[in-house]
């Protein structure tokens, strides 16, 4: 039993197209939950029904097991950090903070003594008497996540808070944000679309496509065994071989090249997909399996190795290989797919 | 180009301020200060005269009360305009302005066979057996605040709807996570953050409330006169020029005392850091 439960939510503005699709969510106390997609999955539309801003067409919404689907946003108590962090540009950093705080009509020294603890942790000591517009981009987002911690919400929902911020203070803010999150055991749903920012922060992640989850895991579950193709390509799979079925382990490509797989599914047939930078380049054919022989189309250097786009007989395949041994374009090349790094889809 | 020589641009602007703006308002101060040496006299005179005193505070009255009644009736509106799809925005804005598209003259006469004795609310009054006398609705105070707010509305929400375009949805959202329900959302967010509009609407309303002509002539009758319909019957009908003068001036001062009033008081209420002062 999750703290949160979404049961088959369906959201559709104009009961045609459905922006969510009979979804289903399970996220422990304490979890920080990832919802990883590309724009146009849903995965904002997710946070806001949790939020309390879109009611959904069907399903319910519970958190501890208390049904607040219909429950107004200000009622739920629910902290709340936006993209654009939507700070209120009329009040001081302080006022900002405080806002929850005297909405409740808590006594003046209390509000003050939680308000200056919170910039204290959000590391905004000597800002509170700052206008929003007098803070530099990674203050404004400490503000706005002060402000909502602030309240002492049961939830804490990020909505892509960091891809307003330059790459180096992206880091910063996501092991601050990480770091605050398991400090005070905030249950926390963030939204991204970025990868690496959902990886490195995520208890459990949920890719997204289209309205429904694909795969919901530990990051290190959905790195390492993606399930199905749009998580693969999502996570930087790029090479896809249909293969089919020949005995357990073993499975025979189009060219009747015979592939052997350490983890072996339930299919018939499906496809081989492999990440750029587990494929070898070998020169020696010592052995007859797991081989692909083809021709080198493209070359791009990409830093610390050289891309290479390669025609084989079961199409282009994308391989990453080290500066040791260049090739050319148009060399013929033979590459090796370890049986322990090939996946399923 | 030298940098003496990039002065030579302004001549053509202020040769044009000075023969069109500067020196004929020079000509209307003169008389009205100059009797046999400097004097106030007429202005003192001005402010002596019950009669006048009345029509002055009548203006100031009415001018007054349209800018409050557009306020309220304006920023509810707007706010539902700004918060609308564009789609529809383009729409309602375009009913909103539609009234001043018609001539001042055509409206007023509009709301004469409303609020006439034999016009369309008495006459629905009367034959729902309301009300047995027709109700006194024109040529009064009541008929020109009526004209007024009717005219200068669609200047405050014109006003209104554009700043309020501009703040972000997330901010009302943000309060609304914060435990504030709608209402007390729109009072601690949205107003606050419209004020600069307000202001600037008020401002538009008041002044041209405090000048407009047709309406309170038309719809005020000889009774209710104000400022503006004073100067026309002294000048034309009296021939008392500096009379004239007297008041033009009057209701210019007025203008600027109101003018900054109303942004002191947006000053005091609107800080949102020194970069935006």
């Amino acid at each position: 039993m999750g703290y949160i439960r979404l049961k088959d939510i369906r959201v559709s503005y104009d009961n045609k197209n459905n922006i969510l699709e009979g979804l289903n969510l399970d996220i422990q106390k304490g979890e920080l939950v990832s919802l990883l997609g590309p724009s146009g999955c849903g995965k904002t539309t997710t946070l806001r029904v949790i939020a309390g801003f879109i009611e959904p067409n069907d399903g319910q919404f519970l958190l501890e097991d208390e049904d607040l689907t219909h429950v107004p946003v200000h009622k739920r108590n629910f902290g709340l950090v936006f993209q654009s962090y939507a700070l209120f540009p009329h009040l001081t950093v302080f006022d900002n903070v405080a806002f929850g705080l005297k909405l409740k009509k808590l006594d003046k020294n209390v509000i003050q003594e939680k308000v200056d603890a919170m910039i204290k942790a959000c590391d905004l000591e000597g800002l509170g008497q700052r206008f929003p517009k007098e803070l530099s981009g990674g203050q404004r987002q400490r503000v706005a996540l002060a402000r909502a911690l602030v309240i002492e919400p049961k939830i804490l929902l990020l909505d892509e808070p960091l891809s307003n911020l330059d790459a180096k203070l992206r880091i910063n803010m996501r092991i601050e944000i990480k770091r605050i999150q398991k400090k005070l055991g905030i249950t926390t749903i963030f939204v991204t679309h970025d990868q690496e920012e959902c990886f490195s922060i995520s208890d459990k992640v949920a890719v997204m496509n289209k309205g429904v989850i694909e795969q919901y895991d530990t990051p290190e579950e959905i790195y390492a065994h993606p399930k199905t193709e749009f998580v693969a390509r999502f996570i930087g799979f790029e090479n896809f071989i249909p293969l089919k079925k020949k005995e357990n382990h073993v499975y025979v490509g189009e060219n009747g090249a015979l592939f052997h797989v350490d983890n072996d599914v339930d299919c018939q047939s499906c496809q081989a997909t492999i990440r750029p930078d587990d494929i070898l380049v070998i020169t020696s054919v010592d052995n007859k399996e797991n081989i692909l022989k083809g021709t080198v189309e493209v070359r791009t250097f990409l830093g610390k190795s050289y891309q290479y786009e390669v025609a084989t007989e079961l199409g282009r395949v994308v391989v990453n290989s080290s500066n040791e041994h260049i090739y050319e374009s148009g060399q013929d090349i033979v590459l090796l797919l370890p049986a322990n790094k090939i996946i399923l889809v | 180009m030298k940098k003496s020589l990039k002065y030579l641009l302004l001549v053509p602007g202020i040769v044009m301020l000075v023969v069109f703006l500067v020196m004929p308002l020079l000509s209307t101060i003169m008389p009205t200060v100059f009797d046999q040496g400097f004097s106030l006299k007429a202005y003192i005179d001005f402010f002596k005269d019950p009669y006048y005193v009345q029509i002055f505070m009548r203006t100031l009255r009415v001018s007054l009360i349209a800018a409050i009644v557009c306020i309220i009736l304006g920023v509810p509106t707007s706010y539902f305009i700004s918060r609308c799809h564009p789609k529809w925005r383009g729409l309602l804005m375009a009913i909103s302005i539609f009234p001043m598209l018609t001539n001042s003259v055509i409206r007023a006469f509009a709301w004469i066979n409303i609020l006439g004795k034999n016009g369309v609310i008495n006459t629905i009054l009367m034959n729902l057996h309301i009300i047995d006398e027709p109700i006194t609705m024109l040529y009064t105070e009541f008929s020109v605040l009526i004209g007024t707010i009717y005219l200068f509305l669609p200047l405050m929400i014109i006003t209104l709807v554009g700043v309020m375009e501009n703040i972000d949805n997330d901010m009302m959202e943000a309060a609304e996570s914060l435990g504030a329900n709608r209402l007390t959302a729109f009072f601690k967010v949205v107003l606050p953050l419209s004020l600069p509009g307000i202001i600037v609407g008020s401002v538009l309303v008041f002044t041209g409330a405090l000048s407009a002509y047709t309406t309170p002539s038309l719809l005020g009758g000889t009774k209710n006169m104000v400022m503006a319909t004073l100067i026309n019957q002294k000048s034309t009908v009296l021939g008392d020029w500096t009379g004239a003068s007297v008041i033009a001036l009057i209701m210019i001062i007025t203008t600027i005392v109101v003018m900054k009033v109303l942004n002191y008081i947006a000053a005091k209420l609107d800080k949102r850091g020194e970069s935006n002062a």
